[in-house]
């Protein structure tokens, strides 16, 4: 009856340290790009997962808020071991990394007064700013031709961007109708 | 626990938006940002900060970024239940939904649904980039930067890591 809490036992297990090192690695690895490393290490290093049921993971994450790198983590561990599997790789994509983020980060930061470090750190936010900024753009630019694409991530935009109203508020205000729309659009297409 | 209220109250904010942080954690900024800096957790340049820090960090930079608001907040415990509140939800509901997927992997709504939420996810990350640069902005220097980095991302393929490093390289040399 545990068998939602300890599954996939048939044949050779993985064994859960062998899940923690390699979200770990991803962790570790994957500045900018974490999909790219967690492809790298779970399909091609381990072979824990195929090509197909990787982008068919990847889909699902992306169906579900959250950090989808964070998705697949879950995922991957859930099938490989069941739920201690999927705390295990959670355990190891977050647990040291952010100990020791955390630690020297905090550090940093009781500094910050200090004008170098301030001006380094001003140059670092502006930079990442304009990364996520140009990220969000790099997203839209095969939807440039979609007119109802381009308005409603301008409301979406404007709604954060220049209100102080919250995002609940405008996620239940326009997924309705985004999601309204793209089953007209999908139904017309048909 | 001898942290404040304050930290609970940050959490449970937290735990609500990484709920519905469709697209990724960078779409709850906007809104992380008003709470803080309206309560008087932060200043806009601490927050702006915090996000600098979390970015050239390996690891899971959003988590570690509301961390160090915890942290401010309410301590170390103000950093770890900013932390879980943040992974938590959105584990479980993967959990949950990995289960359930052979049953609705096929059915045609989660296409439309995801086909829905992608133009709001689009404009959430813009506006949360948006959000940063305006509490990192000291001047038409560090505005240039923003629109420099994000031209470099958008137009080439260079390793974001590089384009941060030289972002704090000009920053250090007093340019901002």
């Amino acid at each position: 009856m545990l068998e939602w809490w300890e599954s996939g036992g048939s044949g050779d297990r993985v064994p859960l340290s062998a899940l923690f090192l390699g979200f770990l690695k991803v962790s570790l690895c994957g500045f900018g790009g974490g999909l790219i490393w967690a492809r790298r290490v779970v399909v091609e290093q381990w072979q824990w997962m195929d090509e197909q049921k990787f982008a068919e993971t990847l889909t699902l994450c992306q169906l579900m808020p959250g950090p989808n790198i964070v998705g697949i983590t879950v995922c991957v561990g859930a099938e490989l071991r069941g739920a201690i599997g999927a705390i295990t790789a959670v355990a190891g994509f977050i647990l040291l990394p952010w100990t020791v983020g955390l630690a020297i980060g905090g550090e940093v930061l009781q500094y910050a007064e200090i004008a170098v470090l301030q001006n380094i750190l001003g140059g670092l936010s502006a930079t990442a700013a304009g990364l996520l900024i140009g990220t969000g753009l790099r997203l839209l630019k095969p939807h440039r031709s979609r007119r109802t694409v381009l308005l409603f991530a301008g409301l979406a935009f404007a709604g954060m961007a220049f209100t102080r109203l919250p995002l609940p508020i405008v996620l239940i205000a326009l997924a309705p109708i985004s999601i309204a729309v793209a089953r007209f659009e999908s139904a017309r297409a048909v | 626990m001898n942290s404040s209220p304050a930290s609970l109250v940050l959490a449970a904010h937290l735990a609500i938006l990484s709920s519905i942080s469709f697209g990724g954690f960078p779409t709850v900024l906007p809104d992380v940002h008003n709470l803080a800096v309206a309560r008087g957790w932060v200043t806009d340049q601490e927050f702006a900060n915090f996000f600098a820090v979390s970015q050239v960090t390996p690891g899971p930079n959003m988590i570690l970024m509301m961390s160090f608001l915890g942290l401010k907040v309410g301590g170390i415990p103000g950093a770890i239940v900013s932390a879980l509140a943040t992974f938590g939800p959105p584990c479980a509901m993967y959990y949950l939904s990995y289960r359930l997927w052979d049953r609705f992997r096929d059915m045609p709504w989660q296409r439309i649904v995801r086909r829905g939420l992608v133009p709001l996810t689009i404009g959430l990350v813009i506006a949360g980039g948006y959000v940063m640069a305006r509490s990192a902005a000291v001047g038409w220097q560090s505005m240039a930067i923003t629109a420099a980095a994000a031209a470099l991302i958008l137009g080439t393929r260079l390793n974001p890591l590089w384009i941060l490093t030289a972002g704090g390289i000009l920053g250090g040399l007093g340019l901002l």
